[in-house]
């Protein structure tokens, strides 16, 4: 028995032991906080309230690591804008990204189209949901002086309108919410009976009183920016008289003015200048090893192969947006305007060989074969992907030259990331803006001076053989130019184009669209011109680039319904419990 | 300090609790323990029939007891019986049992027949031993000698077909990690079973760093009785694994060498086009069907094709052809070789066709070798191996090496014992498809991509690759794999465990204290260079390396109580806690703009003075996570007739709330063995049949560590900005990146088996058969949340409901014919229907993680499988306008084009027409071993077989139609839709053609094959040999083939896909998208020859 007790008091020992080694701590053991991440308490001060609004910045390219998607998430609009409109064919070649041709063809009932749309409104939505973070963490902490409160509220506000806008020019019926909503499944889930134009505009309203004239950094919405950006807005809503009242005070009183030559706006040397009203800064090299700051969701854009960027060649001006470029000899006003029936009857590649005058800005926006390419050498045929699919055309608006230096040195493909800034509001939109709100009010001879003033520009600079820096931009008149016949004409006093609401209305939206081409606006702009136009201009767009581009005999119609917004994504609407209603005419 | 001091108080009282329990059921214990009584002795020798050699650690056990002995190094043992008149059983590892009546005798000798199907004898159940026969839960025990024919570096993958109602999916990359699946599929993501080795849990990619030659024995817990006691971790059941221990007796040196030669199963060259004019007609029927202008720049007048002398970017346009003088002209211009410049200028020759399967795969030799020393004392036991592997891959630039020492020990004194196991493993990878990679990036991706007509090199000495227009955007596969043939992964793997225990009461009390370690070291380095010569060239070189350490320990002690009472009531119960802890970190940096175009292997590191300084980033991460149980057993039977078991486990896991951490996983089991009832007796040619019944439940916590909170952070790609409009530099913002769920609480498998063991004509014939029903609830998963909730990954719930049910079974026969022949055959096969149950409130489905070009093709639906395949149902072609016009309305439909189904019959085809188009699981699969024993003569062969799986093929998007100019089908040219030929497999060639490619029911095939995986014949010397080189004591030759032939309607590759690997924020989604064909590294057909040598 003796033998037994000692066994069992060793065998007691063992377990004592074992458990006593657990007792070490063992209430703290199963607490294990997350690694490397930040928490609510951490971040409820100044220094979290600037991030979170940083944070809501960083999504005006329209894209970050956490919402991915694809290409039609880009702030550019480019393929909701322009690849959607006559300005531009989706490019590259048939099967690449075929998401974008369903867009290109009207199919926006089908699958690809609901997963581009998908991805448009959940980064749209994340841009909603950082700029109610911030003002939400903003109500809740304190050490923050009234002007620093104020300024980031401004901000903040600016920025939630700002994707609201973007939101309902694609959707137009949106759920509207504010940081006070957020939880309320309801609240954020429906858009049956939302006003978003109303809160687009208390948000603005109430960044103009928040925010400064000026900041002190560039990136930074002031008091101007959200002025200018009501004028948008109401304009885009059918408030011309409103529209009108805001844009002139910016016309007068603010502190933009137009760029002395077209391409400096577009150039990285001219990024921030006085053209603009809102850009998203693009940086590369800045740290991020991916260059995911440097223009990402708008990378494809460049010529392919045999070019010096050699990929994507997406975006591809459209053989009526070159015919648009396209000059009345006599006057140098626009063909669109002088022979409204005819203007787009030329079928044929215009190339350098051709003669027939045009507008200079064309060679800032399309490249063309022969003719030089900023000063990346002249564009040849081997620069496009498959040009008997989508014609013999470049992208070249936004690209930067080679002198500039602005490619990243990381990622894959890495000169198709850069820091040339995107514009989302350059202030010769505003001044078209403003123009068509003269029209539509009645001041005709206002609008025929903003015109004038927008072609006088256009007229200052023309491409040059772009052998250096220095001879990217030459006189429009340059004996060095053997490429083209550029002509640029003003409408005088008087002119018939603006002797009435009709002929001035066409004379500014051609002016509009030879101005802003390529920048994501012409699909909302004709929508804008109402339904019954758009259409005509759509369908008889498709119409006519059948014999151009085979493949858009797979086009659908575009119908009115087409011209008032596009689908909801379908994705969303079984993610709402039944909250969330597609648009009329989708369902 | 204070903080500590006060938990201890606080936790002291628990403690008290769990140290009464703990010692009042020792008391019991103690208690029962003291009646036990001795009675007779018998003793023997075991030996080896064939060879005559004493057998060493032979078991010998009382019939239908569990008093046994094992024989010692002269195979000598001595046995304390109840009575002379009982019966023994002798076995072996390794040997066929027997049976031995004792009939009044004293003195037994034995010999025992080596055995080519194993029956599993002393099982390994969790933290325990158990004998099969008297197991009532569902356990699989492993061949582990047929498993070993199988020359793969991963024991997993050798498993394959082995084991009814487990699914294994790798591929042919040297050392890639295998997915294996337990009876379905139980979770939206991470559904890899819990790997316990020696009783030290792992992770899965542990198990490249094991030898498979180590390995003793291998057994999977199926059901919920069988693995509740890992309650924790075992919902994807439980693969336990041994390694090999010393047995008392004389040093045994046995050297295992087996070297091979390996071949692709099949080839793209037997599927592709291999004759660049044959690829033109294809070509120009793209163009010419959608009435496009057909591209001249490569093979010139379409009319009058031919292989252009040379290629380069040109103009787009004109074919390129050398004069008489040399000189090349393209279009209007002309130019000689000597404008060749790298990298702005490259021109490569045109090809007449090249084989680019056979430039990227080659013959690979394969080689293990394998000196285990074994031995032992009385009181001490010792198993020591060192194994070497080198598999080269047949993709070129592919290697898997890997050297591992192991050493397994065990000393006895007095009651305890004290023992290590331990093993260190170094291995390196370089190329290949690594865990399972797929897709467009990957070697074959490329090689898909490469027309016949671009050559491996250019003019210079550099790669040739497709930059020309219409020559696609691939990658020379050749110059990828090349370009990465440094890039080593490197894994440093020291796992085992040490442990002590004490057998008290005459050996019916065990209780042991074992402390186990698994730490793994990753290092790897990658460097992705400038691909000037491709379409879409990438001209900078960058460069990451990165560094992983994983630590775990995982702390375990039990107290084991058998006893026999009264005879006949047999009771063993089982009481244990543990602990585990897990610590991840890793360091990783990048750097790019090497001033070096091409960096050699001395310049590539992460330093500023190689590449741009400003590109520079580097960067850490971690994890931490912890489980803590306590857990219990209790097994009785009464005459090896009666059988019931209970487990019941507790776990507290530190990923989980605070206010749901822990679990309770009961579970409990009953087994009949009714050939032991009288009324049975009548049935002599029924040895043994054991009904089996079980019911538990397991638990799954297997996601992200610190997701109960919400989380915050930012990254430079993501929440930072340049504010100042600088252009260079960015600052910090931040915003919420994860929504936290302090509620989390464990996922629960319910599981329910019913089953039976049963033996004929005194077990020659085996048969086993479980049905089972597995219900998981509370699922662990993030379902979606809508997009206006921002992009935050949304917070994990409880919210799915998943069900599996199948059945399985395993027949196996030993036959002998004469006296010299013996032979057996075993077949198994399993069945198992997945469905999904609910996946969270009011939401029907949601897709997959893999996207093709053409978006999501998986579905994860209620009321169907987990990650079936999604898209349109095809309805042959729109054979002419008519049938367009009577047809429902479509965007696109065209004369020759794929015809959709209306499925909704709304009357036009939109994206709600897409549906459930085939499912990855298979209905059944099976595996067939036999085997034949002629004297010194051996052969044994495995066939697997999977039954109606489908797979989607996703490569036909290049192959059939042809998206980015890639390679196609040969049957292309002669199958497609033309006026003439309506009949045909594919729809008509057009470049304009956007239709006919959506996904739909023309990708999904069916994947059903049937695989010869092995056939091996030895031979093993005779005595007569071995007495010419004194200390052999056997020597065993043989030579084998594996994947020799292959049975399938698969039109693809391979139809033994790997599991495509994909991720979420909650963890591995793999399972909502298996069987999908991105292009796979084909497996290999091995004809090896080998030796076994025992000194």
């Amino acid at each position: 028995m003796k033998k037994l007790h000692k066994i069992f008091g060793l065998a007691v020992i063992a377990v004592v032991l074992a458990v006593v080694f657990y007792a070490c701590d063992t209430g703290n053991f199963l607490d294990v906080s997350p690694q490397g991440s930040l928490n609510s308490q951490t971040l409820a001060n100044k220094t979290g309230v600037e991030g979170n609004l940083i944070s809501a910045y960083a999504m005006l390219d329209g894209w970050s690591t956490s919402t991915q998607g694809l290409w039609g998430v880009a702030a550019s609009n480019w393929i909701w804008g322009d690849v959607a409109s006559d300005n531009a064919y989706k490019g590259s070649q048939s099967g690449d990204q075929p998401n974008i041709t369903s867009i290109e063809l009207y199919h926006w009932t089908t699958s690809l189209t609901d997963q581009y749309l998908n991805d448009r409104w959940r980064a749209l939505y994340e841009g909603i949901s950082r700029s109610n973070a911030t003002l939400k963490l903003l109500h809740s902490v304190s050490g923050m002086s009234q002007d620093e409160s104020d300024n980031v509220e401004g901000q903040a506000r600016f920025l939630r309108a700002h994707y609201y806008f973007e939101a309902w020019k694609m959707w137009k019926n949106i759920p509207v919410f504010t940081e006070k909503d957020e939880g309320d499944l309801k609240a954020t889930t429906s858009n049956e009976g939302t006003d978003p134009i109303k809160q687009i505009e208390a948000d603005l309203n109430a960044a103009i009183k928040l925010l400064p004239t000026t900041q002190s950094e560039a990136g930074r919405v002031t008091q101007w920016t959200a002025k200018a950006y009501l004028g948008r807005v109401q304009a885009y809503s059918g408030d011309y008289s409103g529209a009108r009242t805001t844009l002139k005070d910016v016309m007068d009183n603010g502190p933009y003015a137009l760029a002395d030559n077209f391409r400096d706006v577009f150039s990285v040397a001219g990024n921030n200048g006085s053209e603009t009203i809102l850009s998203y800064q693009a940086s590369v090299n800045d740290g991020e090893p991916n260059g995911w700051n440097g223009d990402y969701p708008d990378r494809l854009e460049f010529p392919h192969s045999g070019s010096p960027f050699g990929c994507c060649g997406f975006y591809q001006p459209s053989q009526n947006e070159v015919n648009a470029f396209k000059v009345d000899p006599n006057n140098g006003l626009p063909l669109m305007v002088t022979q409204p029936n005819s203007w787009n009857n030329d079928d044929a590649n215009f190339d350098s060989s051709r003669t027939a005058p045009v507008d200079p800005r064309l060679d800032w926006t399309v490249g063309r074969d022969g003719v030089p390419f900023l000063d990346w050498g002249k564009h040849e045929p081997g620069w496009i992907r498959s040009r008997s699919y989508s014609g013999p055309y470049s992208f070249k608006k936004r690209l930067y030259s080679k002198a500039s230096g602005a490619a990243s040195s990381v990622g894959w493909s890495s000169f198709q990331l850069n820091s040339n800034n995107l514009h989302l509001y350059r202030y010769a939109d505003a001044l078209l803006l403003l123009a068509e709100a003269d029209v539509e009010t009645g001041h005709l001879d206002e609008a025929r001076q903003i015109v004038n003033k927008i072609r006088t520009r256009a007229g200052q600079a023309a491409q040059g053989p772009g052998t250096g820096a220095d001879n990217i931009e030459v006189p429009i008149n340059d004996p060095s130019i053997t490429w083209a016949n550029y002509q640029v004409g003003t409408y005088p006093p008087g002119s018939p184009y603006f002797a009435d609401k009709a002929s001035a209305r066409l004379a500014v939206r051609a002016e509009r669209r030879l101005e802003l081409a390529q920048e994501g606006h012409r699909l909302f702009d004709l929508r804008r011109y109402g339904a019954t136009y758009a259409e005509q201009v759509l369908n008889n767009f498709t119409q006519v680039e059948q014999n151009r581009r085979p493949y858009y005999q797979d086009a659908s119609q575009f119908d009115d319904i087409d011209a008032k917004y596009y689908p909801i994504p379908s994705q969303q609407i079984d993610l709402s419990h039944g909250n969330l209603v597609q648009n009329d005419g989708f369902k | 300090m204070k903080n500590s001091l006060r938990s201890h108080i606080r936790y002291e009282s628990a403690w008290m609790r769990y140290i009464l329990r703990t010692g009042l059921a020792l008391i019991f214990l103690l208690i029962t323990g003291i009646a036990y009584s001795q009675n007779t002795q018998v003793a023997g020798t075991i030996t080896d029939a064939s060879s005559g050699q004493p057998l060493p650690g032979a078991n010998i056990v009382v019939k239908g007891t569990t008093t046994g002995t094992t024989s010692d190094r002269q195979g000598h043992f001595t046995l304390q019986v109840p009575s002379l008149q009982d019966t023994v059983v002798v076995s072996f590892i390794g040997y066929n049992n027997k049976v031995v009546p004792i009939n009044g005798r004293t003195s037994i000798n034995v010999n025992l027949k080596p055995q080519t199907v194993s029956g599993g004898e002393l099982v390994v159940t969790g933290y325990t031993t158990q004998r099969q026969r008297n197991i009532s839960g569902s356990v699989s025990s492993v061949d582990v000698g047929q498993v070993n024919k199988v020359s793969s570096a991963n024991v997993l993958q050798k498993l394959k077909g082995q084991v009814s109602g487990v699914t294994i999916e790798s591929n042919g990359s040297p050392g890639s990690v295998s997915t294996v699946r337990i009876r379905g599929v139980n979770s939206f993501q991470n559904n890899d079973p819990l790997y316990i080795i020696d009783g030290v849990q792992v992770q899965s990619n542990t198990l490249n760093a094991l030898s498979p030659d180590d390995i003793e024995s291998v057994q999977v817990l199926k059901d919920a009785a069988a693995a509740s006691i890992y309650g924790a971790r075992a919902s994807n059941g439980v693969v336990i694994i041994t390694t090999k221990q010393g047995r008392p007796g004389q040093l045994q040196v046995t050297l295992d060498s087996r070297v091979g030669v390996a071949t692709p199963v099949n080839g793209y060259n037997n599927i592709l086009m291999q004759k660049s004019l044959n690829y033109f007609k294809v070509e120009k029927a793209f163009y010419k069907n959608a009435g496009l202008p057909i591209p001249q720049n490569i093979f010139g007048d379409p009319n009058n094709p031919s292989v252009p002398d040379f290629i380069w970017p040109n103009d787009g346009n004109t074919q390129t052809y050398m004069d008489d003088q040399g000189v090349i002209h393209y279009g209007s211009d002309q130019t000689t070789l000597n404008a060749y410049s790298f990298p702005n200028n490259l021109i490569m020759r045109g090809s007449a066709g090249t084989d680019w399967w056979d430039q990227l795969f080659d013959p690979a030799l394969q080689q293990s070798h394998n000196l285990n020393i074994s031995g032992g004392g009385d009181k001490y036991t010792y198993d020591v191996s060192f194994n070497y592997l080198d598999n080269e891959g047949t993709m070129r630039y592919n290697n898997f090496e890997r050297g591992t020492v192991r050493a397994n020990t065990q000393f006895e004194t007095g009651v305890f014992t004290f023992g290590e196991n331990a093993s260190f493993a170094i291995d390196k990878t370089i190329g290949g498809m690594p865990n399972g990679t797929m897709g467009e990036d990957t070697p074959i991706g490329n090689l898909i991509k490469m027309q016949p007509v671009i050559p491996v090199h250019d003019v210079g000495t550099w790669w040739a690759s497709g930059k020309a227009n219409t020559l696609g955007n691939g990658s020379n596969p050749v110059a990828e794999s090349w370009k990465n043939r440094d890039d080593a992964t490197n894994h440093n793997t020291f796992f085992g465990s040490v442990f002590s225990s004490a057998e008290l009461f005459d050996q019916h009390l065990k209780l042991k204290t074992q402390f186990s370690f698994d730490v793994n070291r990753t290092n790897g380095h990658n460097i992705n260079l400038p691909t000037f010569e491709n379409s879409e060239p990438n001209s900078v070189t960058s460069f990451n390396e990165y560094f992983n350490k994983s630590n775990s320990w995982t702390f375990t002690n039990t107290a084991e109580y058998t006893q026999t009472f009264l005879g006949n009531h047999n009771v063993h119960a089982l009481a244990g806690v543990e602990s585990h802890r897990n610590v991840f970190r890793q360091i990783g940096g990048s750097i790019a703009g090497f001033v070096s175009t091409i960096p050699g292997t001395d310049s590539q590191y992460i330093s500023s003075q190689l590449a741009d300084p400003n590109t520079k980033d580097v960067g850490s991460f971690g994890r931490r996570s912890t489980l803590f149980s306590y857990f219990g057993k209790l097994d009785y039977n009464y005459k090896d007739k009666y059988f019931i078991s209970g487990t019941i486990r507790r776990d507290g896991s530190s990923r989980l709330g605070p206010n749901n951490r822990w679990g309770t996983f009961p579970a409990v089991s009953v087994g009949w063995r009714i050939s032991d009832e009288s009324f049975m007796q009548w049935a002599n040619f029924l040895s043994d049949l054991k009904l089996r019944g079980s019911w538990g439940q397991t638990g799954n916590q297997q996601i992200a560590p610190g997701r109960t909170v919400d989380q915050f952070g930012g990254g430079t790609g993501d929440t930072f900005y340049d504010i100042t409009g600088s252009n260079s530099s960015i600052t910090q913002g931040f915003t919420r990146t994860d929504v936290g769920n302090p509620d989390l609480k464990w996922e629960t498998d319910t599981s329910t088996d019913f089953g039976f063991d049963a033996g004929f004509m005194d077990g020659r014939l085996q048969v086993t058969f479980d049905w089972y029903k597995k219900v998981i609830s509370d699922l662990l998963f993030a379902p979606v949340v809508p997009g206006t909730q921002g992009a935050a990954n949304p917070p994990i719930k409880n919210v799915g409901k998943m069900s599996n049910t199948g059945y399985e079974f395993q027949v196996s026969y030993n036959g002998t014919i004469g006296d010299n022949l013996n032979w057996n055959v075993s077949l198994n096969g399993s069945h198992y229907t997945n469905k999904i149950e609910r996946i969270a409130s009011g939401e029907n489905s949601f897709f997959g993680p893999v996207q093709g070009r053409g978006g999501v093709l998986n579905i994860n639906k209620l009321g169907y499988s987990i990650g079936d395949f999604y898209g349109y149902q095809t309805d042959g072609f729109y054979d002419s306008q008519q049938e367009i016009d009577n047809s429902p309305q479509f965007a696109g439909a065209a004369v020759g084009r794929f015809k959709f189904k209306d499925i909704n019959g709304d009357g036009k085809i939109t994206a709600a027409d897409k549906t459930i188009i085939g499912s990855y699981h298979p209905d059944f699969t099976s595996g067939l071993n036999l085997g034949l024993q002629w004297k010194n003569w051996d052969f044994s062969t495995f066939i697997f077989g999977s039954f109606g799986n489908d797979i989607f093929n996703l490569t036909n998007e290049f192959t059939v139609f042809r998206l980015f100019d890639t390679n196609v089908r040969k049957d292309l040219l002669t199958d497609s839709w033309t006026p003439n030929h309506k009949n045909a497999k594919y729809p008509m060639m057009n470049e304009n053609d956007d239709v006919s490619s959506n996904y739909s029911s023309f990708y999904v095939k069916n994947g059903s094959y049937v695989r010869l995986k092995n056939i091996q014949i030895g031979y093993t010397l005779p005595n007569s040999f071995l007495a010419l080189l004194p200390g052999l004591s056997s020597v065993r030759v043989y030579v084998q083939g594996e994947n020799l032939f292959t049975i399938t309607k698969y039109p693809g590759l391979d139809p033994a896909l790997p599991a495509n690997q994909t991720n979420s924020a909650v963890g591995n989604t793999a399972d909502q998208g298996r069987g999908i064909d991105r292009g796979t590294y084909p497996h290999n057909r091995i004809v090896s020859v080998g030796v076994n040598i025992k000194f």
